[in-house]
């Protein structure tokens, strides 16, 4: 029997199949559904960006109009960042229901600023969204056991199978056919609608592409895994019950698990202590003698230690070096906790190749820049950002330049996407 | 011995003999077990470590030297939320939402630091807890050991002659039943660990009792879908396919997509927004810190004449601190007017969410789980209220003593000097505002009332499926 003519037969039985119709409209139908529902998140995310840009900006230039020095601009004035959702955020929004993604931050002690969390509805990150990759990675293995459990059991139960056998010459790759085409199938209608969703947001056809491929390969090793199952030659309901149970231990358990050990092995400071450590710094300095401060702020800015601080009397020069100096305290604490989450991240990563939907959703993440990874840029960038804006700052403080509204146009501003931007 | 007696224990003693029932009962046993001990070990130490965190940050403050009072309002103060006790059985929101939060003068914070944003990232179904080990597995480990009841006493012909015997179908089906709630009830018998645990952290014994009978109804639930299943359906693999693809839908999807129809449909403004359009409003309030700001004319007109005198100098309060309380006070009435609205907003997505509850049993025992536990969204809400409350006490406290302990002298010329800074300070004694802070859960009754929609919901559920089982189980044929 020749591979079309095998193949040709097969189509034909599979189409004659009402509940695998079924399952391919409810898998095309969830996919579908998905994706219309991460664009429409996305826009409104990026409306919500959009408007929040001009806010800003008018806030801003409202602030400016009351002030007559460069201390009290930068006082009240605050600066929007945000991390807008890439082109292929619609398939995974990942951690952007968790983690903030934006941050409106002023000339103050960063620290103090940096860990607020602006987020979305907690009962609403709690249970998740329904995206692309929760449905890829967490409910089409269902679908797959589903479908294929009982390919042999069902015909040995009409009494066809040992038949069946005898007639196809290779039961193996007969079988494998039947798997694989229905499979297929499941595969097709998963991926078209994200296809679509992609030429919709203009995501570049390179990304949507490698998550095909990730997926075709997810499809394909849980398709091999129900193969090898289902040959064992048992009641179909034992078959179910087995691929069901590998699925709960790597879905669930091993990710659980996992997560449990990784956070204990790679231990953080807590947040507390970043908080409460940068606060009596700030404090403090108000009674401190204000060489102390100084001090320690020309360590890190020789080039204005000609400054010499006046006892007694308010000087910007010197609120905001200790407001420098608070962050500079807490860099260690607020360096390890960054590394900390970092290492378990990346620990997380291996150990993912142990639980494939977790693998696969994280792969899909890092694909639309929706991981820890993507985050932990953001914050980069924030911090370059209001490092830019110390140095824009500093010079007009301590060399007593005359305010200049005019001036505050040059202030850098917010680029998205561009760690340490200038 | 009464026929459903008969087989009910019947049923126990196939499954007894069954080695996939058995392990499937073991594997699930060990993982609640395992589950509740982890949570509660993780919730003692968290609890401890806030506690701590609390008496250190109430320490700091009360220790803190003679100062302008001022300065204490921008010092602040730190809240931390203690986990409820029955976080160890159901974390609810406990994990994704901040632990702590700064109090300060003049604004309102977001609580930082969530468990989730340090934690090693696998996705939602990693944040295995004893509820979510109920609500997702123990309805498989059901379908398990239920899908055959019917539907092997069929294939083996025993149904046909079980009712040729004379028992009714309604008989057989109530045995079945009985069964199947009985090891429903021996899979809950964890959860009776986990409250015991809780009732030693002063948790009252009937929050626990009615965790457990929320669950119970739960996994009735399951168990009579299951059952009904059995019911209609010839094949044994025929039921467990179709209970399979139940669990699918009502466990994994529905959940989800209510998630994403009302985010979709609810607008929730972030804070960051909400701050924006405040910041209009607040223009008109003028500046607190700036007494000669126009805002504050009127003020200070009403004052000098209520005291008679002709300038603030004279009056015998610091009128600098009377203008800190008052626009403490405008103030704190539009930030609590815009969280309100925020708070309202989470609250309609809740309810959009809740609705499919109808759909899905799944979602309406996770909410009144979340409920009954006080890890839900109200209680949340409620952590965010009561640190506000501290917020505006300690503040007022504070600009209290600085309209009534600073002379307005003293507090003018506070930057001329080293010993004008000096005089311009109140004893440390005042900073004894600030009450010791706990945060409680909140009360048992309001627990139960933000419950009870979805405990109807289940119960709904339940009574229509119970009925619609005895009224096909009398129709029951071989």
């Amino acid at each position: 029997m020749s591979i079309p003519g095998a193949l040709r037969r097969e189509v034909r039985f599979s189409s004659r199949d009402p509940v695998l119709w079924l399952w391919l409209a409810l898998v095309l139908g969830l996919s579908a559904m998905s994706v219309a529902f991460g664009l429409a998140e996305v826009e409104r995310q990026n409306e919500t960006i959009q408007k929040l840009i001009d806010g800003d900006r008018h806030d801003r230039l409202a602030q400016y109009d009351k002030q007559e020095s460069w201390g009290s601009a930068a006082y009240y004035s605050f600066h929007l960042t945000y991390d807008p959702p890439s082109d292929f955020a619609y398939a995974a929004m990942g951690q952007r229901d968790a983690q903030p993604w934006m941050h409106r931050i002023r000339m103050l002690a960063l620290e103090g600023q940096i860990h607020e969390r602006d987020v979305a509805n907690p009962s609403i990150a709690l249970i998740g969204r329904f995206d692309f990759a929760f449905l890829a990675a967490f409910v089409i293995p269902l679908v797959l056991i589903l479908l294929l459990y009982d390919l042999r059991a069902r015909e040995r139960i009409a009494g066809r199978h040992d038949w069946l056998e005898a007639t196809v010459g290779q039961p193996t790759s007969f079988w494998l056919l039947r798997a694989s085409l229905r499979a297929g199938a499941v595969f097709v209608t998963l991926v078209v609608p994200v296809i679509i969703g992609g030429m919709v947001a203009g995501a570049s056809p390179a990304k949507w592409f490698v998550a095909t491929l990730g997926v075709f390969a997810y499809v394909a090793l849980w398709t091999m895994a129900c193969f090898f199952v289902s040959s064992w030659r048992r009641p179909g309901s034992v078959i179910m019950l087995a691929l069901i149970a590998i699925w709960v231990a790597i879905a669930v358990i091993v990710p659980a698990g996992a997560r449990l050990a990784i956070d204990r092995l790679v231990p953080i400071p807590t947040g507390a202590d970043i908080l409460l450590l940068q606060r009596e710094t700030v404090n403090d300095a108000w009674d401190l003698p204000r060489e102390v401060t100084m001090a320690a702020f020309f360590e890190r800015h020789p080039e204005w230690s000609e400054y010499q601080p006046v006892e007694g009397s308010f000087e910007w020069q010197w609120y905001y070096a200790f407001q420098q100096v608070g962050d500079q305290r807490t860099e260690q604490l607020s360096t390890a906790y960054r590394d900390g989450r970092l290492r378990r991240d990346h620990m997380a990563a291996w150990v993912s190749i142990l639980a494939l939907p977790s693998l696969l959703e994280r792969f899909l993440q890092s694909l639309a820049d929706t991981d820890l990874r993507a985050f932990f840029e953001y914050e980069e960038g924030v911090r370059g950002y209001h490092a830019a804006l110390r140095d824009f700052y500093y010079p007009k403080f301590f060399r007593n330049e005359a305010f200049d509204r005019t001036l505050l146009e040059d202030l850098p501003s917010f680029k998205p996407g561009n760690p340490g931007m200038g | 011995m009464s026929p459903i007696w008969l087989v009910a224990t019947d049923e126990w003693r196939f499954w007894l003999r069954s080695h996939i029932a058995i392990g499937g009962m073991a594997v699930f046993l060990v993982l609640i077990i395992t589950t509740s001990l982890l949570a509660a070990l993780r919730i003692e130490a968290e609890t401890y470590a806030r506690i701590n965190q609390q008496d250190e940050a109430e320490k700091t403050f009360l220790t803190q030297p003679d100062r302008h009072p001022h300065r204490m309002v921008h010092y602040g103060h730190y809240l931390f939320r203690t986990p409820a006790p029955l976080a160890q059985f159901d974390p609810g929101l406990d994990l994704i939402t901040g632990q702590a939060i700064f109090l300060e003068g003049h604004r309102q914070n977001t609580a930082m630091f969530a468990e989730s944003t340090a934690s090693a990232d696998f996705g939602g179904l990693s944040w295995l807890s004893p509820a979510l080990v109920y609500q997702l597995f123990a309805p498989l480990l059901i379908i398990l050991f239920g899908h055959g009841s019917i539907a092997r006493e069929r294939e083996t012909a025993v149904l046909s002659s079980l009712l040729a015997m004379g028992i009714t179908g309604r008989k057989v089906i109530a045995g079945k039943t009985l069964a199947l709630l009985s090891m429903a009830f021996l899979l809950l018998l964890p959860l009776i660990g986990s409250g015991a645990l809780a009732l030693s952290a002063s948790e009252p014994v009937s929050s626990v009792f009615l965790l457990f009978g929320l669950y119970f109804a739960y996994l009735a639930t399951w168990v009579v879908l299951t059952l009904m299943a059995s019911v209609v359906l010839k094949e044994r693999s025929a039921v467990l396919g179709v209970m399979a693809g139940l669990w699918l839908a009502l466990a994994l999807v529905l959940p989800s997509v209510a998630v994403n129809v009302a985010s979709n449909t609810v607008s929730a403004a972030g804070k960051i927004a909400s701050d924006l359009v405040m910041l209009a409003d607040l223009q008109e309030l003028g500046d607190g810190h700036n007494a000669k700001d126009p805002a504050f004319k009127r003020l200070r007109a009403d004052l000098l004449q209520e005291y008679g005198v002709e300038g603030v100098e004279d009056l015998p309060m610091n009128f600098r601190g009377v203008v800190a309380m008052e626009s403490e006070k405008k103030l704190t009435d539009v930030l609590n007017e815009y969280a309100d609205a925020r708070m309202h907003a989470e609250i309609a997505q809740e309810k959009v969410v809740a609705k499919f509850g109808w759909l899905s049993p799944v979602l309406a025992v996770a909410r009144a789980s979340r409920a009954i536990a006080g890890t839900d969204l109200a209680n949340y809400h409620h952590f965010q209220r009561m640190a506000e409350a501290v917020r505006f006490d300690f503040v007022q406290g504070l600009n209290h003593a600085h309209v009534h302990q600073l002379s307005y002298r003293d507090d003018i010329n506070r930057n001329r000097d080293e010993d004008a800074r000096l005089r311009a300070r109140v004893d440390a004694s005042n900073w004894r505002v600030l009450d010791a802070f706990r945060f409680q859960a909140v009360s048992v009754s309001e627990r139960f009332g933000n419950a009870s929609s979805a405990v109807y919901m289940l119960m709904a559920w339940l009574v229509i499926m119970l009925a619609i089982l005895f009224w096909r189980g009398d129709k029951l044929t071989p």
